[in-house]
C-alpha cells in the first residue's frame, strides 16, 4: 500500500500522555482535546486542560481561530519533546470543540482502538 | 445484503478504506472481506487542501489515517458535449463550486463518493460534502463505523445473507 500526505493525529486522552506511554514520542502525530487554561499571545502558546493534566500547544502556524478561555479545542500536530520530558504540541490544524461530550469521545476512543487493533491482527495473519 | 453494499455509501474508517483490497481491473473493484464496495462515507478533518482550476484536492484526517479526496470543478468542460446550445448556468458546477469553498483547513467533513486511485492508491472521488457543525457528529461516526463492520462488513458472506 503506499501511504501519501500526512500522518494521521492519533487522538488521545491527555492523561495518557505520560514518558512511559508509547504515545509519548518525538515528532508523534496526535489529535489533543481539552479546554483552554491559557494563552500567551507573544509565543501563540496554548495550555489546554482535561481534568487535572494539562499540555501546551504551540500554535503559531494556525490562522483563522480565536482563543477563549475554558472552551473546549482540539488540536492536530506533533509533539515536541525537550529536556525534563517538557512536552509541546505543535500545532498544524486546530478548531473549537464546545459542545463535544468528552466522556462519550474518550469512551468511543477506546472501542475505536480495540477495532483498529483487531484490523491490525487480520492484517498480519494475511500477511 | 452482500450483494448490495457496492450499491451505497459505507460508513467507514479511514484505516478499513485504505486497507481495502484493490483488484487491478478496469475499472479497479474495492474489496472488504470478498464484499465488493465503490462507495464510501468518511468523517474526518480537514489537514490539508490544493485549490487547483479543475479540481479541489484535499485530504481528511479521522485519526485512524489520512484519506486524499477529489472535487471535480470543471463540469462545464464535461457537460459540454451533453448540454444543447450555450447554458449559462450549470446546477452542478455550481454546487461543486460551493462545496469546494467549504472545505477549510480544521473544519469537521462528512464526504460521500466513489473509491477510486491515484497513483497506486485509494482516493475519495467526491460527490458531496457537508460541514459538520456539532463536534459530536464525528463520534457518532465512529461508532457507526465500528459497529457496521463487526454486524455487518466483515461477517462471513453465508452469515451475511441470513441478517438480511
Amino acid at each position: 500500500m503506499v501511504s501519501v500526505g500526512p500522518k494521521p493525529g492519533v487522538p488521545v486522552i491527555l492523561r495518557e500522555l505520560e514518558p512511559s506511554s508509547e504515545m509519548f514520542k518525538q515528532g508523534a502525530s496526535l489529535r489533543v482535546t481539552g479546554s483552554l487554561q491559557s494563552f500567551e499571545v507573544d509565543s501563540a502558546t496554548a495550555v489546554i486542560q482535561d481534568g487535572s493534566v494539562s499540555l501546551k500547544v504551540d500554535t503559531q502556524h494556525l490562522r483563522d481561530i480565536s482563543f477563549r478561555t475554558n472552551s473546549a479545542y482540539q488540536f492536530i500536530g506533533e509533539l515536541q519533546i525537550r529536556e525534563g520530558n517538557d512536552a509541546t504540541l505543535l500545532a498544524r490544524i486546530g478548531r473549537n470543540v464546545d459542545g463535544l461530550d468528552l466522556n462519550l469521545y474518550q469512551q468511543a476512543i477506546l472501542i475505536r482502538r480495540q477495532h483498529e487493533a483487531k484490523l491490525v491482527s487480520s492484517r498480519t495473519r494475511r500477511a | 445484503m452482500d450483494h448490495l453494499l457496492h450499491l451505497v455509501h459505507v460508513k467507514i474508517l479511514a484505516a478499513d478504506l485504505l486497507s481495502l483490497t484493490i483488484q487491478h481491473t478496469s475499472p479497479p473493484a474495492f474489496l472488504r472481506c470478498g464484499r465488493t464496495v465503490a462507495r464510501a462515507e468518511l468523517v474526518g478533518i480537514v489537514v490539508s487542501r490544493d485549490r487547483r482550476e479543475k479540481f479541489l484536492r484535499f485530504v481528511i484526517d479521522d485519526g485512524t489515517g489520512c484519506v486524499p479526496c477529489i472535487l471535480w470543478l470543471n463540469h462545464q468542460y464535461l457537460n459540454a458535449s451533453t448540454s444543447s446550445g450555450l447554458s449559462e448556468s450549470d446546477p452542478t458546477a455550481e454546487i461543486a463550486l460551493k462545496m469546494s469553498e467549504e472545505v477549510r483547513l480544521g473544519t469537521l467533513l462528512r464526504v460521500r463518493g466513489k473509491i477510486t486511485t491515484y497513483r497506486g492508491a485509494i482516493q475519495i472521488t467526491v460527490r458531496d460534502v457537508v460541514v459538520e457543525k456539532d463536534p459530536n457528529s464525528e463520534v457518532l461516526h465512529w461508532l457507526q463505523c465500528v459497529r457496521l463492520a463487526k454486524e455487518c462488513y466483515d461477517l462471513p458472506p453465508s452469515s451475511g445473507q441470513d441478517g438480511t
